[in-house]
């Protein structure tokens, strides 16, 4: 950049960059970049010995350990779990069926829906199935006939829950590689006498098992954030969750002096996405390889 | 290559059609079954007479004109600051500093990771840290603007935020089919400065991307309960929740119509994302990108 002959021509052009940069530079600073930072340093600090003074310390991290956080941390990852791998096998059985009935019709109602409900997941969501499914649901009757022991306000409910924005989650991130499959891969197979059993067991799974992997964990991090529909539901205290115990140690921090707890929390959600980021985005390099050339 | 399967074959491949249609509809019972619920919910009792009591209710206490004109305040604020900082940042990345592009990539997309209950109890900590400083102080002052209930400043920069892991992408790959710096040079020899080249040049010609981007904000603007109520904003969502404890028809019948205002946003943003999108992009590079690569290749 320091190289002399075009240093004042640059110089120059670099004034409008900077101006027009400048905007998003401050929100993405004001709103991203200061919240996490400020979230980071109060989750290591605790209240020093005198008053009015803090410390750095890892307690805030340490009293995760026990009580309703430790039981939040469980219930959150099992639930992340099973919602993420039952979506990941219905919603891989639908990208599969979607690209094998080759229907235009359902290509196009696959690409809108898809990606609508994938982005849903609040309030709204939680109220339709309070009212399909709830104590005094039309379907109610249904699922107990089914699962006497189901209740919507509980991990199953959950679940079954999550499954309306995961699903289509998972199609809309699976469906460009069972779609990349090569007819001339089946045709092999076939040739080689081969059945459709060991085209998926040797070819199939094993070239898109990646970007399935991916978007399980794609998923995992979504059901693992996933607070309004949640919430809603749970309200607080009921079933802890990772993201109703930051909102509820928000409320009473003031008393409590919870706010320490609740940012070590929400940097242990932070750290949990960004790992789920970058292991997706090595799995996605793995499968493009075979699928892109 | 079908004429050469073996009509067995091709039997069996019907056999496995129909059965891939079985997932499918079993897919389109279990995401209609919600919607057709609480629709059935907001007008009928439970003895099936009709009844519009759900939506006369919403009218009637006017209590929910106040967060519903702040939602669609913060939705429409937020689609237009998006568009407006986002566009200018990817124009300038892509003609001035091209080393910055996967910078700008990266912070972008890092909202799409972080949830929202994060971002939202780093938020809080600082707004906190701001309103310690005492009555009168800047960083008071500055804590009472942000949360303003009439104007919640600190909403519309969060969606802003939450939404630009979705909306950077599309107007990135947008910019990137057109013949920027050959659009920004002419404009300026005609005399035109930078605002003037992004408004009538730029803008026209990332229609798509740029519909795509507000209706999409707009959409998880006006539906976003997290950060409003974790802020204790009232914003449409929160209201939403606590209507459900005194009129829960009625809140169901809310639901139901903002369910499908943010389905219908959500899918128009889809809809001109792919379509305005294949019409702009085809024109320049049929003219522009094309021609000189079939020289290359004849050559």
């Amino acid at each position: 950049m320091i190289s002399a002959p075009t240093d004042t021509r640059r110089r120059s052009s670099l004034s409008p960059a900077w101006a027009a940069l400048a905007p998003l530079t401050i929100i993405l600073a004001l709103f991203f970049v200061v919240p996490i930072g400020g979230m980071v340093v109060t989750s290591l600090l605790v209240t020093g010995s005198s008053p009015g003074t803090s410390a750095f310390s890892t307690d805030n991290f340490t009293a995760l350990g026990s009580g309703s956080r430790s039981m939040a941390l469980k219930n959150s990852l099992l639930l992340s779990f099973t919602a993420a791998s039952v979506a990941a096998v219905f919603g891989g059985i639908c990208a599969w069926a979607i690209s094998t009935v080759k229907s235009t019709v359902v290509d196009s109602l696959t690409a809108v829906i898809s990606s609508v409900l994938a982005n849903d997941g609040g309030v709204p969501l939680a109220f339709s199935f309070i009212v399909a499914v709830g104590n005094t649901g039309y379907f109610t009757a249904l699922i107990t006939a089914v699962d006497s022991t189901f209740t919507l306000y509980s991990v199953k409910g959950l679940i079954l829950m999550y499954q309306y924005f995961l699903i289509p989650t998972m199609i809309l991130l699976t469906l460009p590689s069972f779609v990349a499959l090569k007819q001339q891969w089946r045709e092999a197979n076939t040739s080689l006498g081969g059945n459709s059993w060991t085209f998926w067991r040797r070819v199939g799974l094993p070239v898109i098992s990646p970007a399935l992997l991916g978007a399980w964990l794609l998923m995992f991090g979504s059901a693992f954030g996933t607070h309004a529909s949640a919430a809603v539901l749970i309200g607080t205290g009921a079933f802890p969750l990772i993201p109703l115990e930051i909102a509820g140690q928000l409320a009473g921090s003031a008393a409590t002096g919870g706010e320490g707890v609740a940012m070590a929390l929400g940097v242990t959600t932070g750290v949990i996405a960004v790992i789920v980021l970058i292991a997706f985005n090595a799995l996605t390099k793995r499968s493009a390889k075979w699928l892109n050339s | 290559m079908a004429q050469q399967l073996k009509p067995g074959n091709r039997e069996r491949h019907g056999v496995t059609k129909f059965f891939a249609w079985l997932p499918l509809v079993a897919l389109a019972i279990f995401i209609l079954t919600p919607l057709l619920s609480s629709l059935t919910y907001s007008f009928f009792r439970s003895d099936g007479s009709f009844t519009t009591s759900g939506l006369t209710g919403l009218a009637d206490s006017g209590r929910i004109v106040a967060p519903l004109t702040r939602s669609l305040i913060v939705s429409v604020l937020a689609a237009v600051v998006l568009i407006a900082t986002v566009v200018p940042a990817v124009v300038a990345v892509h003609l001035w500093a091209p080393k910055m592009r996967s910078v700008l990539s990266i912070l972008c997309t890092l909202p799409l990771v972080v949830p929202a209950i994060a971002i939202v109890a780093g938020l809080s900590a600082v707004l906190r840290n701001l309103a310690s400083h005492g009555r009168g102080s800047l960083g008071m002052e500055l804590n009472a603007i942000l949360q303003s209930q009439d104007l919640p400043l600190v909403l519309v920069g969060t969606y802003v935020v939450l939404c630009l892991p979705f909306t950077y992408r599309s107007i990135d790959a947008g910019l990137s089919t057109l013949p920027l710096r050959t659009l920004y040079e002419s404009s300026s020899i005609l005399g035109a400065r930078m605002g003037t080249t992004l408004w009538q040049v730029v803008m026209p010609n990332i229609r798509g991307p740029i519909m795509f981007s507000a209706f999409f904000t707009f959409a998880l603007s006006i539906a976003e309960y997290t950060v409003a109520a974790t802020l204790s904003i009232n914003t449409l969502p929160v209201f939403l929740n606590t209507l459900s404890s005194t009129n829960f028809r009625g809140s169901i019948t809310l639901s139901v119509l903002l369910n499908l205002t943010t389905w219908l946003l959500l899918a128009s943003a889809t809809l001109s994302a792919s379509r305005f999108g294949h019409r702009s992009t085809a024109e320049p590079e049929a003219n522009v990108a094309n021609e000189p690569r079939k020289e290359a290749e004849i050559s």
